[in-house]
């Protein structure tokens, strides 16, 4: 089984935003993804978050440059 | 010539894309994604006047479907409430496999339309749409086998190339649709769609499809030049600036109301299948 971004959780509210049903929220941007980056967020269709992601990237390249 | 068709009066198909693949609810409340959301604005497009509804499928929590079976309940829905609207499902889907793409074109009855993406497109900072030629050869084969209409998508000046390819094999008249924005889309401006519209094979039908601010001005002067236009929130969130638009439907009525003013009747959809000839 694939994968997932260790920043996505799903959420039904956030920023004032309120959902019936739960949906992808990135914690690396704070915000609720569009349904087309929760694919990269889950890894399906051979997308990949390590890959595909910029904001993962930018995030984990933050974290990388504080352990520093 | 398309300005003749104009003055001729030709009847304009307004096609609503009403949901689309990329954003949400997150960025409009109002943006359908359930079936039975998808159908009830089909039917509300439907009766402000548009012949086409142009269908994407998502899953309950607003994220990309491309199976049959949640098609299948989409165009149920849409058939379920709308009158007589031409079905359109896409075939689109970056990063994903193409038999899944071609799923759309598996329900019963077929769609009448679908469509066909002529390139490659990127999104975001790192994903491109890729469309390869084999891509796009193994859907349309598909259309053909299932009597569906192809709507070539034209995202740029370069994918009119690959539809002129392939122009002479499709049934006439060949339907384009010429789509305006940022990045690997053509560059929106009136002047980019005169150039288009000049390029275009004889005999084609094209549609203008503008993302965002653009959608507006570049589907008026669709009108003008004798093409059809396609609106709706896939494409465009926003009434006018910093107002974001009600309804897929009202949209649709803005649309019809410029076409009349402009002096051209709106195509029902028996008209509509006459034109392109679905």
């Amino acid at each position: 089984m694939a994968d997932r971004c260790p920043y996505l959780e799903y959420r039904r509210e956030s920023g004032g935003k309120r959902f019936e049903t739960e949906r992808a929220y990135c914690t690396a941007a704070e915000a609720f993804v569009q349904p087309m980056r929760a694919d990269v967020c889950n890894d399906r269709y051979g997308l990949g978050h390590a890959t595909d992601c910029e904001i993962f990237l930018e995030a984990e390249a933050g974290t990388d440059a504080g352990r520093d | 010539m398309a300005y003749d068709d104009y003055l001729d009066g030709k009847p304009v198909i307004v096609t609503a894309a009403l949901t689309g693949g990329v954003h949400g609810k997150e960025a409009h409340p109002n943006l359908p994604e359930t079936p039975a959301e998808i159908g009830d604005a089909a039917a509300a497009c439907e009766a402000a006047g548009a012949s086409i509804v142009h269908l994407h499928a998502r899953r309950d929590n607003g994220e990309r479907a491309f199976d049959a079976e949640r098609f299948q309940a989409v165009t149920d829905a849409v058939r379920e409430r709308a009158d007589d609207v031409i079905v359109q499902h896409s075939t689109g889907g970056t990063g994903v496999p193409t038999d899944l793409r071609a799923q759309p074109l598996r329900t019963d009855p077929a769609p009448e339309t679908a469509s066909l993406d002529m390139g490659p497109l990127n999104r975001y900072d790192r994903l491109t749409s890729e469309n390869t030629r084999a891509t796009v050869r193994t859907l349309r084969g598909e259309m053909r086998e299932r009597g569906i209409k192809p709507e070539l998508e034209v995202f740029n000046d370069g994918h009119l190339n690959e539809a002129l390819r392939i122009v002479d094999d499709l049934a006439e008249p060949p339907y384009l649709n010429l789509i305006f924005g940022p990045g690997t889309l053509s560059l929106p401006h009136p002047r980019s769609l005169l150039t288009l519209v000049e390029s275009l094979p004889a005999g084609a039908e094209f549609n203008v499809l503008g993302f965002g601010r653009h959608q507006l001005p570049l589907t008026t002067l669709s009108v003008l030049l004798g093409g059809h236009v396609r609106v709706g929130l896939e494409d465009n969130l926003y009434y006018r600036r910093g107002e974001l638009a009600e309804s897929n439907a009202q949209l649709v009525e803005r649309a019809v109301r410029i076409a009349e003013t402009l002096g051209r009747p709106v195509a029902s959809p028996a008209e509509a299948r006459e034109i392109i000839k679905i």
